[in-house]
């Protein structure tokens, strides 16, 4: 017994530390929980309030009904039919896909050699080309959309410099109120967009690596290709991302300088819910409008970790 | 392939597929030579009128506390720095502002700098890529270079996938895949833990000895440049203080630097008495008489250093029969390692000289001399070594003596 008991002892001590332990450590494993769902509960909140549902409302009034009296809820493919049926809202689509295309590639080419410059070239003008490059997201979006009417308008600066340099003998009016002054527009509003990650992802290259392929025989113009290229392509699909999505949903800048050609896709989507409030058909031209967007983000994600373009992975 | 007509006082040399002339002025027996080289950042003088050749298939270490210029030294080869003034020559020929991707050097650098986007195959195929080599010729030289550095089977792996030495390994393996004239190690075992860094250091030495290309190696590493290197240069301050093989510097150090920065060295200070052909007596503080082989520039009525290492000095209890190279003092404290113990023995100056005895003993018993004991430290005349100021390799300004005690408390860490 004595034998027996002197060995049970310290067992039963043993098992009750462990016990003991583990009961604290499973506290501490459901307070962490607690604390982290402390800390998502906001966000988790705001999605819900601002995306699930508003999105799950989308989907279902896609199915409604629109009537002289208002929205009948229903359950008619009609809504989507009358997308495909009419050739006009397919084009639009097109038309805006290719303008955001066009704004998206223009803003990559201008940017990511002056982003190159930021990041490699200059030490002493960085934060001013820096600040320069931000000062017009300070500046609210409407006014700088409206600042280019007197600079593209008939009275405006382009022509009158033209006039005055006897270039033109009357004020070219091909400036404003077309695809021409909207693209100009998007590119100059959504830059620093493009700009700014691509700088983030040059800033971050290890200049060793350059020194490296230079050391292996690589030529500045290779060591480019084979090296700062596909280190910064995360900026680079991050800015591309970015701006496409920011220019294909534009609305306002169409609607101010972009005249009868230079209508997008927003445009008759914001008229669907403020001007012929046929709702249902809103919804319809929303979801196809965030169906191109999510087509764009998995094609991003093959070329480059979306965790890594936004961000959170360095 | 036309045969290549070379100049006079040159040869063809072929290698591989393609075939190069060559000089063979005497200057080629060189890889690798710095003549007069000086780099200047703003006030600071990196590199300080470098002159020394680097003989073909040799393994030299520049070795130097940090700030002492040996990477700016080896920037300036790779081609990423240029010279303020002076002259480099690879392969017999001054390099100039030749840029680094025409140099035929390659480096290992410090913090490995593996392309993180590339395979490992990828990583180790750029430089023939680059070289815009046939793509089999590519695959097979890669595959004998991973096979070099005993890297078989990571070939699809990133680099962030490795470890540290794996990277190292892959690291070389890009470096050395360009048959390189010269190749630039810069610290490249720094980042490893210490037995990692031992096996490279073995695999290092292997892999010298198979290629036979000339290895530039940077360290901060006494040990590591010791083991390793055909000759090292240590470098202080911009200057080369001793270009030596690893057993000349450590027995022969030419300056109070050199002698205090790699291993343990005690510095007497004293007074030149008495000089001949063969010795030099040097008396010091507390009268006590030293005497060392005959140097250049130690006069009768110089003050010198008498260096000696702590392993060189016999520590016996009794009184020997001849005064000179003996000195009188008191155990202050030991540090028992096991094979040896070191004793900071108390001077009757009051100064400390550090020993180290061999535990060789014949039973356990008489393993350590406790503290307080009186002992007589001897040496013979040949294990003492003269440090004056006027010596060495580099003649030493008169301001130069305050770095004497700093010297000595390197040797002293």
């Amino acid at each position: 017994m004595a034998i027996e008991g002197a060995t049970a002892r310290p067992a039963v001590a043993a098992s009750a530390s462990r016990s003991v332990r583990q009961d604290v450590l499973a506290l501490l494993n459901r307070w962490g929980w607690v604390k982290v769902l402390l800390f998502l509960v906001p966000a988790c909140l705001l999605l819900m309030l601002y995306l699930v549902i508003p999105i799950v409302m989308l989907i279902v009034m896609s199915f409604y009904r629109s009537t002289l009296f208002g929205v009948v809820p229903d359950f008619s493919w009609n809504n989507y039919l009358h997308f495909l049926r009419n050739p006009m809202f397919p084009n639009l689509l097109l038309r805006s896909i290719r303008l955001a295309v066009t704004v998206t590639a223009i803003s990559l080419l201008v940017s990511y050699p002056f982003a190159y410059f930021l990041a490699r070239g200059t030490r002493r003008f960085r934060t001013t080309l820096l600040i320069l490059v931000m000062v017009p997201f300070w500046t609210s979006y409407l006014i700088r959309t409206m600042s280019w009417l007197p600079i593209l308008g008939i009275k405006g600066l382009v022509n009158y410099s033209l006039m005055t340099l006897q270039l033109v003998e009357s004020p070219v009016e091909a400036f404003l109120f077309n695809q021409f002054s909207v693209v100009l527009t998007l590119i100059h509003i959504y830059l620093p967009y493009m700009v700014v990650p691509i700088y983030l992802s040059l800033d971050r290259l290890d200049g060793r690596l350059l020194e490296a392929a230079s050391d292996l025989g690589a030529t500045p113009l290779r060591t480019f290709w084979h090296v700062t290229l596909p280190l910064s392509l995360p900026g680079v699909v991050g800015g591309i991302v970015m701006v496409f999505i920011a220019a294909f949903g534009a609305y306002v800048t169409p609607k101010l300088l972009g005249g009868s050609s230079g209508i997008m896709f927003g445009n008759v989507l914001a008229d669907q819910y403020s001007g012929t409030f046929n709702w249902p058909f809103g919804a319809v031209l929303a979801l196809i409008m965030m169906s191109v967007v999510l087509v764009l983000l998995v094609v991003a994600s093959r070329f480059a970790r979306l965790d890594a373009v936004f961000g959170a992975r360095a | 392939m036309e045969a290549r007509t070379c100049p006079e006082a040159s040869v063809r040399r072929l290698t591989g597929a393609n075939c190069a002339c060559y000089r063979t002025s005497p200057v080629s027996e060189f890889d690798l030579e710095f003549r007069n080289v000086t780099k200047t950042f703003g006030d600071v003088r990196a590199v300080d009128d470098a002159t020394f050749q680097v003989r073909r298939g040799e393994f030299l270490s520049l070795l130097g506390p940090s700030g002492c210029g040996k990477t700016t030294s080896l920037r300036m080869i790779a081609g990423f720095d240029r010279p303020t003034s002076g002259e480099i020559f690879l392969d017999g020929q001054p390099v100039g502002a030749t840029p680094p991707y025409r140099r035929n050097v390659n480096t290992v650098f410090q913090h490995y700098a593996l392309f993180p986007h590339k395979t490992v195959v990828d990583n180790v195929a750029f430089g023939l890529r680059m070289k815009r080599q046939p793509r089999s010729h590519i695959a097979e030289r890669v595959e004998r270079m991973l096979a070099l550095v005993e890297l078989p089977g990571v070939g699809r792996r990133f680099p962030h996938q490795l470890s540290g030495g794996q990277q190292q390994r892959v690291a070389l393996a890009r470096a050395l895949i360009n048959e390189p004239t010269v190749l630039l190690l810069d610290e490249p075992l720094g980042a490893l833990d210490l037995k990692v860094r031992r096996r490279m250091q073995q695999e290092l030495k292997r892999i010298h000895r198979e290629v036979g290309v000339t290895f530039v190696y940077v360290t901060h590493d006494q040990e590591e440049a010791l083991t390793m290197s055909d000759r090292i240069a240590v470098m202080n301050h911009g200057r080369i203080e001793q270009l030596d093989t690893p057993a000349g510097i450590y027995e022969r150090p030419a300056t109070r630097f050199v002698a205090g920065f790699i291993g343990l060295t005690n510095l007497l200070r004293g007074v030149v008495e008495a000089r001949n052909d063969r010795d030099v007596v040097v008396r010091i503080a507390g009268g006590a008489r030293l005497r060392a082989e005959t140097i250049d520039g130690a006069a009768a009525g110089a003050e010198v250093d008498v260096a000696i290492r702590p392993e060189k000095i016999r520590m016996t209890a009794v009184r020997p029969a001849a005064a000179d190279n003996c000195l009188e003092g008191q155990v202050a404290s030991f540090v028992y390692q096991g094979a040896a113990t070191e004793y900071q023995i108390a001077l009757a100056n009051a100064q400390e000289v550090r020993v180290i005895v061999q535990n060789v003993g014949e039973t356990w018993r008489a393993a350590v001399v406790p503290v307080g004991t009186p002992v007589y430290l001897c040496w013979s005349r040949g294990a003492g070594l003269i440090l004056s100021d006027a010596a060495g390799a580099q003649p030493r300004e008169p301001g130069d003596d305050d770095e004497a005690p700093a010297a000595e408390r390197v040797a002293w860490r």
